[in-house]
């Protein structure tokens, strides 16, 4: 189809199609005006072709009229002898070249009351000019004589072939003669000139139409006296011919013609096979009518042949134009090509790829450096997110390493002193992400006590790491100073609240155990309140009197509180990332659940009761993620030691 | 987190919705800072329709208090339930500022 084809293709098929068809229109248009421009031209040529024929035959005619004309009316008006008679007859034929020959006939005694046949006839013979005996009869039974008798006017008679002395078709003109006697006008004869048809066959033949056209001449009468065809002339009339070929139309043209018309008619079939065109007109004193006859086909020869020329030009230049808009077509979608392949190798991953130059500064060319400049941005674009990915790979180990580092310097194992089998402790943490802000530490201060803390530093991630091993170190170092805990808590907010520029903070639970007793002794700096998990059962959350989370305020208040854990019984410590890790509706774990999830776990471990309470709390989250740091810390109380003895 | 603050003749009513935790939290903390560079220096903090607050949450609130400390500025919470008021308790943070139960209590406070 169509769209399946390339961008040359398309502009070829439609600029040549366009083209072709305003070719087609103008061709047409032009072929049909000059066509009529022609047909006109020819008709008004054959007009005046046949006028102009009509005209000199006209000329001779009228000059050969003249001549009997004359002699009638010297031979009225004068008397004259014969030998008078003859010379004026001899010298009217010698001088008037027309003329091909004179006749002076009088009636039987018309000359006088002696001659009975008085006929001279001067004609023109081998140069010269021939008489016949005066007194040898004429023909008076002809029409060039009968019809001026009968008439009383003068006219030309049908053309004939003069068999007598001329040996060649004739017209002749006649002119009655009169005698005025005694008041009375009385027929005395006829004077004549003929005309040889061979001097108006000449004329008629010099029409010349178109490449065939020919002109003709018919008698009164519709006899063909003139015709290119000589076999035709004096062979009939055009009725006769109308008649043998059954043709109406001719014979309809034929009475036009001798009735003395003029116009334009298509002309019957003569010459076979082709359409023509007839232009008769009228040779008014013969009563004849000239004809002018020009094939149809011939007045299209021009304009087709011209118009063949125009189709070669047209199609030529269709041509050319094809190899143009291909041309153009190809620079265009040359460089289209090339980029259409670079895209693809661009968008497979080569940003090497060699792009096309831009060689112009057309559409394409913008295009071209278009395309260029984005190659540039997608190189810089891809490099820089390369760079990015370096980058953020490079931190992402070094946070793992951060996380390793901070896993480590949180205790794992439990210290020698004070005896092991005097309490159990168990701590885990897990940060929400690589690093956290939690942390628990245990440490021994003597051979009884065990000093150990749960701390939770404002925020998550790198600060929040930074600032809980600032916390940590500040912490184990107060501590090991042997303070109690509230001292320890303030000692460390006095360091952390002094231009702590960034308002982070820590919330601690510092405890100390006495595993000789179970007593606790504790302070609480804005953490979540322990509990105490008792063997006999039951769960205690112990009640607290909260200080103020470390680094918020200089000189914040701590309190010591103590409790008193029995055999078997756990303090049970935790960040609020347990009671605040939320499901995926949004609701906190909370503290009923933690105290319901501890009332299950009496006389357990400190591993056992952390683990589970751990999985309730992934139970519960059920794969919501994790937002803040978990850390639980579980220490029991095995008994109180024996007093030493 | 929805932040609206209703000025007052005694002080501003800053009434927060929904929760204030480390993403929210700087929003909160910079609406405060532009009320306190207009020369707002009494706040009442409505927590009543406040579900939840994170450490970060009480980070910005500390932030604040100590930009308006210089300016003998006042920063009150009222209407704090549930968890909001556990944190506050927990933390210690129920006792460095003054806690009303209602914005009307709080602005009576100061006379």
């Amino acid at each position: 189809m169509l769209k399946d084809r390339g961008i040359a293709f398309k502009l070829i098929l439609l600029c040549c199609a366009g083209c072709a068809l305003i070719f087609l229109v103008v061709f047409g248009y032009s072929y049909r005006f000059s066509r009529a421009i022609i047909e006109k031209d020819t008709r008004q040529r054959a007009e005046g072709l046949a006028l102009n024929a009509v005209y000199r035959i006209e000329t001779i005619l009228n000059s050969v009229e003249n001549v009997p004309e004359g002699i009638a009316s010297v031979l009225e008006n004068c008397s004259l002898n014969r030998a008078e008679m003859l010379r004026l007859l001899r010298a009217s034929v010698a001088d008037n070249p027309e003329i091909y020959g004179a006749i002076l006939a009088f009636e039987p005694y018309g000359l006088d009351r002696r001659t009975r046949t008085f006929a001279p006839y001067f004609f023109r013979h081998d140069g010269g000019i021939k008489a016949t005996d005066p007194s040898s009869p004429a023909h008076v039974e002809w029409d060039w004589y009968q019809v001026p008798k009968r008439s009383n006017q003068p006219g030309w008679s049908e053309p004939y072939f003069d068999t007598g002395f001329g040996g060649t078709v004739m017209s002749t003109y006649s002119v009655p003669l009169y005698r005025t006697a005694k008041g009375r006008r009385s027929f005395r004869g006829v004077v004549t000139a003929d005309i040889s048809l061979e001097r108006l066959s000449d004329i008629v033949a010099s029409i010349r139409v178109l490449r065939t056209g020919y002109g003709i001449l018919l008698s009164k009468k519709g006899t063909v006296v003139t015709h290119p065809d000589k076999g035709l002339i004096m062979k009939g009339t055009v009725f006769d011919l109308a008649r043998e070929r059954n043709d109406p139309r001719l014979a309809e043209l034929g009475r036009r013609m001798v009735a003395g018309g003029s116009g334009f008619a298509p002309f019957p079939v003569l010459a076979a096979g082709k359409t023509s065109w007839v232009y008769y007109a009228p040779v008014p004193s013969s009563g004849w009518s000239l004809a002018v006859i020009f094939p149809e086909e011939e007045l299209a020869e021009d304009v087709v042949s011209l118009h063949r020329a125009v189709i070669f030009l047209g199609c030529a230049g269709i041509l050319l134009l094809c190899l143009t808009v291909a041309l153009i077509a190809r620079s265009i979608t040359g460089p289209l090509r090339d980029m259409a392949a670079a895209a693809g190798a661009i968008a497979a991953g080569n940003l090497d790829v060699e792009l096309p130059p831009a060689r112009s500064r057309d559409e394409v060319g913008r295009l071209t450096t278009a395309f260029h400049g984005m190659k540039t941005e997608l190189r810089g674009y891809i490099a820089k997110v390369a760079a990015a990915a370096a980058e953020r790979q490079r931190m992402e180990s070094e946070l793992g390493i951060a996380r390793d580092i901070q896993m480590q310097i949180l205790p794992r194992v439990l210290p020698p002193l004070p005896p092991r089998e005097r309490y159990d402790l168990q701590a885990v943490i897990e940060p929400a992400r690589e690093v956290g802000g939690d942390f628990y530490d245990y440490f021994p201060l003597d051979h009884d006590r065990l000093c150990f803390v749960i701390a939770d530093v404002s925020g998550k991630g790198v600060p929040a790491a930074l600032f809980m091993a600032v916390s940590m170190t500040l912490l184990k170092a107060a501590a090991r100073e042997g303070l109690a805990p509230d001292r320890v808590l303030a000692k460390v907010n006095e360091e952390l609240s002094r231009d702590n520029e960034v308002n982070m903070f820590v919330t601690v639970i510092c405890g100390i155990l006495d595993t000789a007793d179970g007593t606790v002794v504790f302070a609480n700096a804005g953490h979540n309140p322990p509990l105490v998990v008792r063997s006999s059962g039951g769960t205690a959350l112990v009640k607290t009197d909260n200080g103020l989370a470390l680094g918020v305020l200089e000189d914040a208040p701590y309190r010591c509180e103590s409790l008193r854990l029995e055999a078997g019984d756990s303090i049970f410590l935790y960040t609020d990332g347990v009671t605040e890790a939320m499901n995926p509706a949004e609701e906190l774990f909370g503290d009923q659940r933690l105290q319901e999830a501890l009332e299950s776990l009496a006389g357990k471990s400190p591993g056992e009761i952390a683990s589970a309470v751990l999985q309730e709390v992934r139970d519960f989250a059920a794969g919501a993620p994790q937002s803040d740091d978990i850390t639980i810390l579980a220490v029991r109380f095995r008994g109180a030691v024996p007093p030493a003895n | 987190m929805e932040i609206l603050a209703t000025r007052n003749d005694k002080g501003t009513i800053v009434a927060i919705s929904g929760k204030m935790d480390a993403v929210t939290a700087p929003v909160y903390e910079q609406k405060l800072r532009e009320l306190i560079d207009g020369g707002e220096t009494v706040f009442v903090n409505d927590f009543s329709r406040l579900a939840y607050i994170s450490s970060a949450g009480l980070r910005s609130i500390l932030a604040t208090a100590k930009i308006l400390k210089p300016k003998q500025g006042t920063l009150m919470f009222c209407g704090l339930t549930g968890p909001v008021r556990d944190v506050f308790e927990i933390s210690g943070f129920g006792s460095l500022f003054p806690l009303h139960p209602s914005p009307e209590a709080a602005l009576k406070s100061i006379g």
